[in-house]
């Protein structure tokens, strides 16, 4: 048979959700269809249809306001309006309802409910869009995008209790050499903890045994305390695999024993982790280490678009990108200290180099901006050492900034004063902030909640942390204040043709898929952990923590997550091709270059991020303005 | 003037009865029992039927029905389930210039149906509907023939001919006509509906009902059907 109204089926064919149907399902949808022409200014749906349906746009405008007259979107050539179709159980944001006017003189298709309905249950694929939820939804077209989860699992998803195969095999430091020899034949392994007293206090690898002890003619019956190495470096057993790579990487040692608060579980090898899997990202790091220079940091500096782009071919997701950019700005900065410490001389009192914002989270992509900090030691003391550490962080931040990490802004940066802090002061910044909230404050919290130790010693962050928990849990008005300040970027409503729409009905070309999707996203999270009491960096982590907790439903939890996910995904998307034809990457997406598929996901993300805006902020009336 | 049309419409149906009382048995009698739909029917509420014929020709007499193409049209929501297109099995071969106009060769015309199921199928469809058609002089005019040729009897269609408003409305504006201004396309265009790619008889039909949906919306009062409908 001849297809028949082949122009209306290949225009709906373009067009999410018909463009999920089969040949055949689309070659019969036209003669299901009806058609209706809406002059300028007519009420939309059309006052005399006297059936439910789906419309969809084939030429013209429509706009769509509540009943209080805001503007909630706007329906051009190939959007889709079903709301009259889909049953409130079907989705999970309770979307407002929504009339509309034609704008511009409109023919528009309808598919009454009854027979989407029988579409539906003749095509699975399009049954499955209208019954998702909008996190499956989301999920689902994360996988489209091409870089959904990866099906190998990689050392980023993976975690270093993975990799634990056996009870650790430990001796005490008073045992003799070659008695421990004989315990590391006998067992098969190349490193032996040291454990006195049930405290990890050393470790002794073969190479130990070798150059410590047959290299020195030591004899084979002294203690094993003689040739331990005793500056332990240790990991978690939750954190990932990838990570206890770029610690072994960073520190030059190939066994690494698996720590907690519950005692010893085992060792890691480099061999074992990276028999799983050879990463660029680690030769990247391994190569950043030996950087003798800034001009050979700049160097490698420059792979890390490539990595990126490489990682995000193999699937990777964005948070395993995210890691991997920030292990790489983190090795970065710690080469650049040590270098600065060679030429410095040694610190005069104790300093931790802190990351904080996306950096801080791990949720970088590429070179963004520095931010971060130094705390000092308390033994401060700025007529003795101040010119000692604002020459250090000086060096840093040049050549981080040499390096593609531009300077800060805003100035939050350790070379800036204000952010080199012995940490007494940091503690009165955190209180003061969170005693007397402003706007500004509140900004500034927002960024510097999201610490994390890069080089240094991490015991002086731990007490600003607590400090920081004491305070914020007793006070309100800081969290109004940061919902406030969360409030400030809003998502875009969605988009009119080629434009994006704006709340209040403006248009502009391109949205910023930072501040218009993750940084919101970002906000909410950090305000439901602070409300929980919850210590956690990532927002990921910050949202799963909170799920199923009074203050956020496991249900919005997912669909926040996969937002959260979606938007990343979508800027990896983006930023590779900047980078495959050879551009700066930005955040700055065009509707223009984005599918019907993804244009519909995007805008049910910026509605689940609005929705959790709502809520914040009736749960917060009284913050300011 | 009000007068002389209300005059002229329930002659309309006088002379269908007319025809319907010599009219031999068959789809013509049949089309002919079906009242017309009532002239006082606000024109939003009525019945419609968009017909587009491509023919070998100008000449009812000499030239041949090759495609059809309709789509019924219920007030102001044009169904697109009741879409045909009859490609028809000529008698005569199809000429050169019109193979090309109408992209129909003479193997398609070859495996067409017979003249007299399309049009049979269209009269049973046609029957209480008002026609649509543009320039309705060529469907008239083909479908007259063929009643006549096959069942020996004359047929009578109420019309609704989108040039004729097209032409009226210029008139009405005092607006001078440039060349090409009243073809389909042209006049799509201003009412800014989608350009078709495709020229068949079918999406020329689905063309013609929704030019007249969108002309339709011109007034802003209630019309009625007899405001529309053309008579010879």
């Amino acid at each position: 048979m001849d297809v028949e109204l082949v122009e209306i089926r290949d225009f709906l064919a373009e067009y999410a959700p018909f463009s999920l149907l089969d040949a055949a399902a689309l070659n019969a949808l036209p003669r299901r269809l009806a058609v209706r022409y809406l002059r300028r200014g007519s009420a939309f749906p059309p006052v005399n249809e006297n059936q439910r349906c789906l419309y969809a746009v084939r030429q013209g405008a429509i706009e769509l306001r509540t009943d209080d007259g805001r503007l909630t979107g706007m329906l051009s050539e190939g959007d889709i309006f079903d709301q009259d179709c889909c049953a409130a159980a079907e989705h999970a944001i309770a979307t407002e309802r929504s009339v509309g006017t034609a704008i511009e003189d409109t023919l528009l298709y309808l598919l009454p409910c009854e027979t989407l309905q029988a579409l539906r249950r003749e095509n699975p694929a399009l049954d499955d869009y209208f019954v998702r939820s909008v996190a499956e939804r989301l999920r689902h077209g994360r996988h489209a995008l091409g870089n959904g989860p990866s099906e190998r699992t990689s050392l980023m998803t993976l975690t270093v209790s993975d990799f634990v195969r056996r009870a650790p095999v430990g001796a005490e430091s008073s045992l003799p050499i070659c008695e421990a020899a004989r315990i590391m034949s006998r067992e098969g392994v190349s490193a032996l903890l040291i454990v006195d007293s049930g405290a990890l206090c050393g470790i002794v690898t073969d190479r130990d045994l070798r150059t410590r002890c047959l290299a020195q003619h030591l004899a084979p019956n002294e203690p094993l305390a003689r040739i331990m190495s005793t500056e332990v470096a240790c990991i978690g057993p939750e954190s990932a695999a990838f990570e206890a790579l770029m610690l072994m990487t960073r520190k030059g040692i190939h066994h690494l024993p698996v720590v907690d608060a519950s005692g010893i579980h085992g060792l890691v090898s480099a061999t074992d982790l990276l028999r799983w899997q050879s990463t660029d990202t680690v030769f990247l790091v391994g190569l950043i280490g030996k950087s003798p220079d800034v001009e050979s940091l700049m160097r490698a500096s420059a792979e890390l678009p490539e990595l990126q782009l490489q990682m995000q071919g193999h699937g990777a997701t964005p948070g395993q990108v995210g890691q991997a950019v920030a292990s790489v700005n983190d090795a970065i900065t710690c080469r650049l200290i040590e270098l600065a410490l060679q030429e410095l001389g040694p610190a005069p009192v104790a300093f931790t180099w802190l990351a904080c914002g996306s950096q801080g989270r791990h949720e970088q992509t590429v070179h963004s901006d520095q931010d971060n900090a130094l705390i000092l030691d308390d033994a401060f003391d700025d007529a003795l050492h101040g010119h000692y550490f604002s020459a250090l962080a000086e060096r840093v931040n040049d050549g981080l900034d040499a390096c593609g990490y531009r300077y800060c802004p805003g100035k939050v940066m350790a070379s800036n004063p204000l952010w080199r802090q012995p940490q007494r002061a940091w503690i009165a910044i955190f209180r003061g902030w969170i005693g007397h909230t402003d706007a500004r404050a509140a900004m500034l919290a927002a960024n510097f909640l999201d610490l994390r130790t890069v080089y240094g010693d991490t015991a002086l962050l731990m007490p600003l942390h607590e400090a920081i928990k004491q305070a914020y849990s007793k006070s309100e008005v800081f969290l109004a204040n940061m919902v406030a300040n969360a409030l400030k970027n809003k998502p875009p409503l969605g988009f009119f043709r080629n434009f994006t729409l704006i709340a209040d009905g403006e248009h502009a070309d391109s949205f910023d898929i930072k501040r218009g999707g993750l940084i919101p996203v970002t906000d909410i999270a950090r305000i439901l952990a602070l409300s929980n009491g919850q210590a956690r960096i990532g927002t990921l982590a910050r949202l799963r923590e909170a799920a199923g907790t009074p203050v956020l439903s496991a249900e919005s939890a997912h669909e926040l997550e996969e937002a959260f996910e979606y938007f990343g995904n979508l800027r990896l998307q983006h930023q590779a091709e900047q980078i495959r034809r050879g551009q700066a990457p930005d955040n700055y997406l065009s509707p223009a270059a984005l599918t019907s598929l993804e244009r519909s996901n995007l805008k049910e993300a910026f509605a689940v991020v609005e929705r959790m805006q709502k809520i914040l902020s009736q749960r917060y009336p009284d913050r300011p303005a | 003037m009000l007068l002389e049309c209300v005059e002229r419409c329930f002659g309309h149906d006088f002379r269908r009865r007319r025809l319907l009382a010599r009219a031999p048995a068959g789809p013509l009698r049949d089309y002919l029992a079906t009242p017309f739909p009532a002239p006082d029917a606000p024109s939003r509420e009525t019945a419609y039927l968009a017909l587009d014929l491509e023919t070998t020709g100008a000449d009812p007499a000499r030239n041949e029905i090759v495609s059809f193409g309709w789509v019924c049209m219920d007030g102001e929501r044009i169904d697109l389930g009741s879409a045909r297109h009859y490609i028809v099995r000529l008698r005569g071969a199809v000429s050169d210039a019109s193979a090309v106009i109408h992209g129909i060769t003479d193997d398609q015309c070859q495996t067409g149906c017979h003249l007299e199921s399309a049009l049979a199928e269209l009269l049973a469809t046609l029957a209480g509907r008002v026609m649509i058609a543009h320039r309705a002089e060529t469907e008239r005019g083909f479908v007259g023939h063929a009643c006549e040729a096959i069942y020996g009897g004359r047929i009578l269609i109420p019309t609704v001919d989108t040039l004729r408003i097209a032409i009226r409305a210029k008139a009405r504006q005092n607006r001078p006509l440039q060349r090409g201004d009243l073809r389909l396309s042209a006049l799509r265009q201003k009412y800014r509906l989608p350009r078709y790619r495709a020229h068949n008889a079918l999406s020329d039909a689905l063309s013609t009902a929704e030019l007249f949906l969108a002309q339709q919306t011109e007034s802003v009062e209630t019309t009625l059907l007899k405001n529309w409908l053309t008579f010879r």
